[in-house]
């Protein structure tokens, strides 16, 4: 045990940047022995790249990194190993094709005298790391085979079990029910009165003060300060994370909703969803939450052609209308904007001028030929009218920051002139000014009557935003809230299917 | 530790981070590698430069290669390269391959042959090349229905139609070559207009409308989206089984072109014809900018990759390079090629 007040690990006057960003800018975090800090800030706030960087899969260019008040450089993963650091990241670093038990021991599995894998011993001594744990999972189970809760419960195992130091927790309740997140806070509550210095990074507050000893806030790449967890109340770190009050970030101008102008009806693709129904009316947002897995996004794609449906039937402005591929969505004037911006939303290698009218080709075309100034003025008039911060129409949208490729791939919809446009998850990887700015042209697109369906994991924004909100879980609606009623609990509660 | 300002400058020169160096004024200032490097992955600049330093060399270095017979010579051989490399191009846009181009240009060479003198089967000129042609590009239909609907990967499906196809050249030939074709089918690989040869200006007729496609229909835009994502361009409302299938057509189409401007100049079909064609083909597209990644690649560069691969080829044979020599030049310029190919994604990523 040595420096100041049992510190473990600390970190001064870390920056590092990438093309085109600042990802951080003079961080400092200090991590005590049995102590658990959490660490929070939007998505883009640099919390991951500090993560990197402490784990030696990035190189800073500036700062210090102690430990245990020694000055150290951790130059790769293994060295940080070394130095008795670990962490579970979002992505499950585990073989897929291996049992639990192989996945646990790995890299020290028991031999007999023959120097033969000693498999009864590998299931033995799995089976006791694991109960240890209080989990209840098969070591002779390929980890493919799992749940994707026990999957990621087998990821904590084996990092617990490596016996850290200093463990890093990322996001590690997002794929865990209620149950399992209380096991993995007790594991961690553990870890914590066995001395070792723990840092959980979480987007769900309640998680922190349940949790956490103290918290440091980052934003923009910048350290907003660190706060014993007990001084600060849920609304002060919101408005440090996002600079700004809730109110001036989701106070939209509403519309009074106009006709019907999508109605789906007993909707089903097994085996995501079921017996859907809902209506959306022009003007209007309609917000979906639901946890990983309850079938938002099968839903959207089904509605958008791109899933077949079981059973069920869509009407469009009162019309039933048969979609049986993107195409023939896209005809009946809706738009949908994928969760996936890189993989779905946007054609990375292409211009932002083909980007934007990838959609509408026919709508400017004579016999084929694209009409080429009309291309140009539209896509003109799209990248002023969304701000969208690009050097050229030319320019290569892989090369634009998150929020402008978001705004892109909007905008593509808004050449298009879709009436019902599905936003699935717009403001993930995009920093907070662009954020707001998606929420604005939200605003802009139901002044113009257009009907918005908002599918959001970030409950103030499904909250700020929706004028109604339904909830989903394990593929059926558990029912349908206002934005006066809905309280963040309350959603929760509704998405992990405690209440009606 | 890095200051801000300097954090800035790498930050607005997002890509070129390792090659630029900040000057006293803070204007980016390029070292001459980097230009270089910016120049050699300038892809038609490059290789047009390439061709004439080249030719330019060759002139002085041989009396035979700067000759009016030698040059003629040079751009008929390019002529069937280059179409079957702007087939090969549009397909490979569309992040696919096509392996099966020489049997293509095989089957049509045949048929056309086969049909214009077996006795009992000579039907005319013309309606030999239009059967000819119908059925080189019915192997396009084919592949839009295996690639598209049955879903099975494009590099496997034209694997598979590639050996396929071969073998009915072989059932239809006897395996024998087919001579003897009538003059006026042969003639016209030998006209010229402004001693400018006949299959020179079909290639660049054809390099001129797919060109056009290319770039300024709306097809042209849609494969760029399918080559970047097939996700994307579904999800994009693009009829995906159309312009797949319309990718596959048009290549078979142009390489069924290719093969009857082949066994004209030949006057007559081999078996075998045709298959020398795929690597200089893919080569010429990817040294032409093409990607196997997709969505990049464009006719002038197929053009001028075709031209710098036989300018390459004829100049071996005239300073007498053994032709085992040459055939593994030309293999190690594919691999140069592509891995160009990889520096410029890595560059762009």
């Amino acid at each position: 045990m040595s420096g100041i007040d049992n510190e473990y690990v600390r970190m001064e006057g870390i920056s590092k940047s990438f093309p085109g960003v600042q990802a951080l800018d003079d961080v400092a975090i200090s991590v005590r022995r049995g102590e658990i800090h959490a660490l929070i800030g939007e998505n883009g706030a640099g919390k991951s790249t500090l993560i990197k960087i402490l784990m030696g899969a990035y190189q800073k260019d500036a700062g210090s990194i102690y430990i245990d008040g020694a000055r150290v450089d951790i130059n790769s993963p293994l060295e940080a190993r070394r130095y008795g650091l670990n962490a579970v990241y979002q992505e499950m670093l585990i073989a897929p094709k291996l049992s639990v038990g192989e996945n646990l021991l790995m890299g020290k599995m028991p031999v007999n005298r023959l120097g033969i894998v000693d498999w009864p011993s590998v299931y033995e001594q799995s089976r006791d790391t694991l109960r240890d744990l209080a989990l209840d999972i098969d070591p002779r189970k390929k980890i493919a085979d799992l749940p994707l809760a026990e999957r990621a419960m087998a990821t904590i195992a084996k990092v617990v079990g490596e016996k850290a130091n200093l463990i890093i927790f990322d996001e590690p309740t997002a794929r865990l029910t209620t149950e399992e997140v209380e096991t993995l806070f007790a594991i961690i509550r553990r870890l914590r009165q066995e001395n070792i210095a723990i840092i959980y990074i979480s987007h769900w507050l309640e998680e922190i003060f349940e949790l956490c000893d103290r918290v440091t806030v980052l934003k923009d790449g910048q350290q907003v300060g660190t706060y014993p967890v007990a001084e600060v109340d849920e609304d002060t770190l919101v408005s440090m994370m996002v600079g700004r009050s809730l109110e001036e970030m989701y106070g939209i101008k509403r519309v009074s909703p106009g006709e019907k102008i999508l109605e789906v009806q007993n909707l089903t693709v097994e085996p995501y969803f079921s017996n859907v129904s809902f209506s959306l009316r022009q003007g209007e947002v309609l917000g979906f939450f639901g946890l990983v897995g309850s079938g938002r996004t099968p839903l959207m794609r089904a509605i958008f052609g791109a899933e077949s449906p079981d059973a069920g039937q869509i009407l469009v402005r009162g019309e039933p209308v048969r979609i049986t591929s993107p195409t023939q969505a896209v005809n009946n004037a809706i738009g949908m904007v994928p969760e996936d911006r890189r993989l779905q939303g946007l054609a990375m290698p292409l211009s932002v001028k083909h980007n934007i009218n990838m959609t509408s080709y026919g709508d400017i075309s004579v016999l084929g030929v694209v009409r080429q100034r009309e291309e140009a003025k539209r896509s003109q008039r799209l990248v002023a009218r969304l701000n969208i911060r690009t050097p050229s129409l030319n320019q290569i949208v892989a090369k634009l920051s998150g929020g402008n490729q978001q705004k892109v791939a909007i905008a593509k919809w808004l050449a298009k002139d879709a009436d019902i446009l599905i936003l699935d998850e717009p403001t993930v990887g995009v920093d907070v000014g662009a954020k707001v700015e998606i929420y604005h042209m939200i605003e802009d697109l139901i002044a113009l009557n257009k009907a918005v369906i908002l599918i959001s994991s970030y409950l103030p924004e499904v909250i700020g935003l929706a004028d109604r909100i339904i909830v989903m879980a394990e593929g059926n609606v558990m029912g349908e809230v206002s934005p006066e009623a809905a309280t963040e609990e309350r959603l929760l509660r509704m998405a992990s299917k405690l209440e009606v | 530790m890095m200051s801000e300002e300097q954090a800035d400058k790498r930050s607005t020169t997002p890509g070129l981070t390792l090659s630029v160096t900040a000057d006293e004024e803070g204007k980016p200032k390029r070292s001459l590698a980097s230009i270089l490097k910016a120049t050699i992955l300038n892809t038609q600049g490059s290789l047009l430069a390439l061709i004439v330093v080249i030719m330019v060399a060759m002139a002085i270095a041989t009396d035979s290669f700067w000759t009016p017979y030698n040059l003629q010579n040079l751009f008929r051989q390019a002529s069937i390269e280059g179409i079957i490399a702007i087939a090969s191009t549009i397909v490979i846009i569309t992040a696919g391959i096509d392996l099966s181009v020489g049997s293509v240009v095989g089957l049509t060479a045949m048929i056309s042959a086969v049909l214009m003198t077996e006795v009992g089967a000579n039907i005319g000129v013309w309606p030999a090349i239009i059967i000819a042609m119908l059925a080189g590009t019915f192997v396009g239909l084919y592949h839009g229905f295996i690639i598209y609907d049955v879903k099975v990967d494009s590099f496997i499906a034209t694997l598979g139609s590639m050996i396929f196809v071969r073998g009915i050249i072989k059932i239809i030939s006897g395996a024998k070559t087919t001579a003897y074709l009538p003059d006026s089918f042969t003639n016209f690989a030998q006209v010229e207009v402004f001693t400018i040869p006949s299959l020179v200006l079909v290639w660049l007729g054809v390099a001129a409308l797919s060109h056009f496609v290319l770039k300024y229909t709306r097809f042209g835009r849609n494969i760029f989206v399918i080559g970047s994502s097939m996700e994307v361009a579904k999800l994009a409302g693009i009829r995906m089984r159309l312009n797949i299938y319309g990718v596959y057509i048009l290549a078979a189409f142009l390489n069924s072109l290719a093969g009857v401007l082949l066994s004209s100049r030949l006057t007559s079909a081999m078996p075998t014809g045709g298959a020398a064609y795929l690597m200089p083909a893919i080569t010429a597209a990817v040294i032409g900018g093409a990607s196997l990644h997709g969505a990049q690649g464009s006719i002038i560069g197929s053009v001028l990759g075709t031209l710098l691969m036989t300018t390459i080829i004829t100049a071996g044979i005239h300073l007498e390079v053994h032709p085992f020599i040459m055939e593994s030049v030309l293999g190690a310029l594919l691999t140069v090629a592509v891995v160009i190919d990889q520096l410029r994604q890595r560059r762009a990523a």
